[in-house]
Order: structure tokens, then C-alpha cells, then sequence
């Protein structure tokens, strides 16, 4: 069950190739930016591919709803329906993060490639679950994105050092990527992995909840002989 | 035309639309008698002859509405006893029993807000009663009112995820949904989503997913909207059928015609504020 429901996600999602091709676009849009410098060329695309990948999931996650609550009143398990749409989202975000990563390979110079690929990875990680949260807790379209906004963009202008952006789910991608591009120690991807572990963690346990609390139907008693 | 050729005629066409031969003999002699007596001929007395026939027949058939079937009963597949759904100060629904075998179809009927949607969703587990006490079989099929269907997935893609959940190989799940279509009038095409299918055609599948499994139990929402003259004829059909083949079959509808084979009529009232 977990496989079918990941294919046909998959299949939905390369279907909508208007919004597709406009979250691999944003990254782009954002390496773009600050090409001219290598660190904050990385940093934002890295930024850019968790938005877009949080985004998809959001629209996944909402446009699927009315029919993952029918699959589940028919006997499907809410945890696999969220498994199997994730397993889809991951799939296509570690695809955009690998094609990034060739470009950063190609047109950067940059100190640690393995660091790059790393920091996409986990950016994909807390990004996918980090869409369904915000999908299962706002369960419509503009709010959602709005919602994601407000974190991506906060994430984005707030001091790395002060306690907001340590307590946003991407600080992670800020600390691995000065390790990836910067001379630094080691202890750059210490905290940057810690921190990775505990919004992950969050996140998909924030994302199981919710979709149980969500999709899981009451199952009435079976009737008594008459 | 003679009024022996009016009298002639007339009976065939009783007999035609299903009356009883003694019935319609009786009939065709009573009318003979009241032209006699009123020594005018029967065409100026009632008309023509198809068209009194017709009009006759309808009211001389039995009233089937409610009326018991010639069927052994199954077990019970849906036990609803005092079923009350609030919402805040709103109560939607007060007091609902029904109690539904294997081999039964109910019919849903009320007004809009009158909470046949609600009754359903009670019904599949989707959201939960105020009060009262629900039981119902396990294994079930459900087809909402809305939403019902992936925009992006052909009916093909639907059938297999259908299929897994229900623990169907995918060929036997598309072998079957694809059989049951037929059954609706419409053979699904290879390659094409159910967004660029007519409205119709997409609750025609809904429905479809509602069945593939031979569930025990299959509850409807208005399963019709969008169907042409015809299909909403084979939807009927389909749903005797699976009643025959011993399914019960909840049916939410808010048109009152062609219930006459229902085996229950559960009228809701409108919603009331408190």
C-alpha cells in the first residue's frame, strides 16, 4: 500500500507541471541573486529548495486530504498515507537538490562539496514534513503558503546568532553551509547536524500526529445479531 | 375506431403496462359498462384509449413504497439508534434510528441542511455522532458528495490505489473497477484524468470506488449528480443489483422518485437552532 500511495503522489505531482516547474524555479531565482558570492549564492539556494520543497508538500498534503480521509475510512492507515506522500516529496526534492548540486559544483568554487550536498539533503529532510505540519494544522491553500512565508522569509533576515533563528526549522542549512563554503572548524557541522536532528525529529513526529488526528476515522462497533 | 376496437385496445395496453389480466379484465368491463350507461362512445367518454390505459395502469399498480420484500433478510451491516449531531447551538440532526440488513437498500431523503450528508459521514466515520449509538460492519464502501476523486490520477491510477488499500492486485482491482464502470455505461480511457472528465463521468467513478471491493456495506451521497437520463437509470439498477448480491446500501438523495423499491424511507427534518 505504502508504494502505491508514494507512485500515484509521485504521478500527481509531475502532473502539476506548472507549479512544478515554478518550484524548481524559485531556488534558481534566489542562487541567481547572489551568485557573485559563493557563500550566500549556497545559503540562499539551499533556503530557496526548502521552500519549494515545503511549499509542494503543502499543496500535496491539502489537495490530497478529502481523498486520503476517504482512503482511510475504507482501511488505509493514515501513517501510510503520510509515509507514502512523503516518500514522493522526498523523491522529488532530493531530485532538485541533486541538479543544484551539480551546478554549485560546476559554477562554484566552493571549500567542501560533499558539505553542499549534506546541507541540501538535510534542507530536503525538514522541509518535506515541515509542509505537511503546516498543511495538516492549516488546512487551506493560502494560509498555509502564508504560513510558510512568514517562516522562510523570518528565516532568512533574522541575526543566525539570535535565539529566533535558532528556533526556526532551516537554521541548520545557515550553519552547514558556512562549514561547506567557510574555513571553519568543526564545530559548525556539529551544531548545524544537532540542530538538523531536533527540527526533523519535530517535524515528522508534528506531521504523524497531526495526520492521525486527521485522517484517522472512528471505527463504530459491528452491529449485535438482531 | 368502434368502441369493441376502443375496448380491445385498451386492455391490451393494461395488460401491457403490467396490470393483473383479471384486473385489467375487470377494469376494461367496468369502463364498457359506464359508456353504455352514459350511451356515449368510449373514446368521448375517456379519451384514447393509450392514453386512459396509461393513466389507469399507474393507479391500479400495488403500492410498492415500503412495501416488504420476498427476500431473506441478511444480518445487520448498519444499527443507528438515536443518532443526534450538534453543532454549538445547531442540531442537525435528532433522534435518528434506522437499522439496515445485508440485501436492504435505504434511501436518505429531506431538504437541503436537513443533515443527510451529516448522517452519512456519521455513518462512514468521518466525523462522530453527539449521541446516540452507531454500529456498522467493517467492511464498507463510500462514495462522498464531493472531492471524492484525485484531479491528477486516470480512473486507471484510482482503481490500483483503490486496489492496494483493499489489498487487491493491481490487475484484478482495474479488471474489476473497468467491469463495473460498464455497469454504469462508461468504459474509462487509457490516459486521461479524472479533471478532464465530464462531471458526470467523475462521479460515475467515484461510485465505482465506492464498490470495488464488494464491501458489505456501501454508503452513497448523491451519487447521481451530473448523470444523464440513462445513467441515472443504470445507477439504480446497479444499486438492486448489489443488493441482490446481498449488500446493504445506504443511499442519501433528495429526489423522491424511483424510491419504490426501497426497502426504507428515512425522511430527515430540517436543522433546527437552539
Amino acid at each position: 500500500m505504502l508504494l502505491a500511495i508514494a507512485g500515484t503522489s509521485l504521478r500527481e505531482l509531475t502532473r502539476r507541471r506548472s507549479a512544478l516547474l515554478l518550484v524548481i524555479a524559485l531556488p534558481l531565482a534566489f542562487y541567481s541573486a547572489r551568485s557573485d558570492e559563493p557563500g550566500q549564492a549556497v545559503r540562499f539556494l539551499a533556503l530557496g529548495v526548502g521552500w519549494a520543497v515545503a511549499t509542494l508538500a503543502l499543496f500535496s498534503h491539502v489537495g490530497s486530504r478529502h481523498l486520503d480521509r476517504r482512503l482511510a475510512v475504507v482501511g488505509a492507515s493514515p501513517t501510510a498515507l503520510l509515509l507514502g506522500r512523503q516518500l514522493a516529496l522526498l523523491g522529488t526534492g532530493f531530485t532538485i537538490a541533486g541538479a543544484y548540486l551539480v551546478l554549485v559544483a560546476v559554477a562554484q568554487d566552493v571549500e567542501r562539496l560533499w558539505a553542499v550536498a549534506l546541507l541540501l539533503g538535510t534542507t530536503v529532510l525538514v522541509a518535506a514534513p515541515l509542509g505537511a505540519v503546516v498543511s495538516l494544522a492549516l488546512p487551506r491553500e493560502l494560509e498555509g503558503a502564508l504560513a510558510l512565508l512568514a517562516i522562510m522569509a523570518t528565516q532568512m533576515i533574522a541575526d543566525p546568532e539570535g535565539a529566533l533563528a535558532k528556533a526556526l526549522p532551516l537554521w541548520s542549512t545557515r550553519e552547514l553551509t558556512t562549514y561547506a563554503i567557510e574555513s571553519t572548524g568543526d564545530e559548525f557541522l556539529h551544531r548545524g547536524l544537532l540542530h538538523f536532528a531536533a527540527a526533523f525529529a519535530l517535524c515528522a513526529c508534528g506531521a504523524w500526529a497531526a495526520a492521525v488526528v486527521r485522517l484517522r476515522p472512528s471505527v463504530p462497533p459491528e452491529p449485535a445479531p438482531a | 375506431m368502434t368502441g369493441d376496437e376502443w375496448h380491445g385496445s385498451f386492455i391490451r395496453i393494461l395488460l401491457d403496462q403490467g396490470v393483473d389480466p383479471i384486473e385489467a379484465q375487470r377494469i376494461s368491463e367496468d369502463s364498457r359498462a359506464e359508456a353504455i350507461a352514459a350511451r356515449r362512445h368510449p373514446a368521448q367518454l375517456f379519451g384514447p384509449a393509450a392514453a386512459y390505459a396509461t393513466a389507469v395502469a399507474r393507479a391500479a399498480r400495488p403500492a410498492p413504497l415500503n412495501a416488504p420484500l420476498a427476500r431473506a433478510k441478511g444480518p445487520v451491516v448498519l444499527r443507528l439508534t438515536g443518532v443526534t449531531k450538534r453543532y454549538r447551538r445547531r442540531e442537525v440532526l435528532r433522534g435518528v434510528d434506522l437499522t439496515l440488513h445485508a440485501g436492504e437498500v435505504a434511501a436518505v431523503t429531506g431538504a437541503n441542511g436537513a443533515g443527510k450528508s451529516t448522517l452519512l459521514d456519521i455513518c462512514a466515520g468521518t466525523i462522530k455522532a453527539t449521541s446516540g449509538v452507531v454500529e456498522r460492519t467493517a467492511r464498507i464502501g463510500y462514495a462522498p458528495q464531493q472531492h471524492g476523486v484525485a484531479p491528477y490520477l486516470t480512473a486507471e491510477e484510482h482503481f490500483r490505489l483503490f486496489g492496494a488499500v483493499h489489498r487487491m492486485g493491481a490487475r484484478k482491482a482495474v479488471a474489476t473497477g473497468a467491469h463495473l464502470a460498464a455497469g454504469l455505461g462508461w468504459r474509462p480511457r487509457a490516459g486521461v484524468v479524472a479533471s478532464q472528465l465530464s462531471g458526470g463521468t467523475q462521479q460515475k467513478l467515484n461510485v465505482v470506488l465506492g464498490e470495488l471491493s464488494r464491501p458489505d456495506l456501501i454508503l452513497l451521497d448523491e451519487p447521481y449528480q451530473g448523470f444523464d437520463q440513462d445513467s441515472y437509470l443504470d445507477l439504480w439498477a446497479q444499486v438492486y443489483a448489489w443488493r441482490d448480491a446481498g449488500a446493504g446500501v445506504l443511499v442519501v438523495t433528495h429526489l423522491l422518485h424511483d424510491l419504490d423499491k426501497v426497502d426504507h424511507l428515512l425522511e430527515l427534518q430540517g436543522a433546527e437552532d437552539r
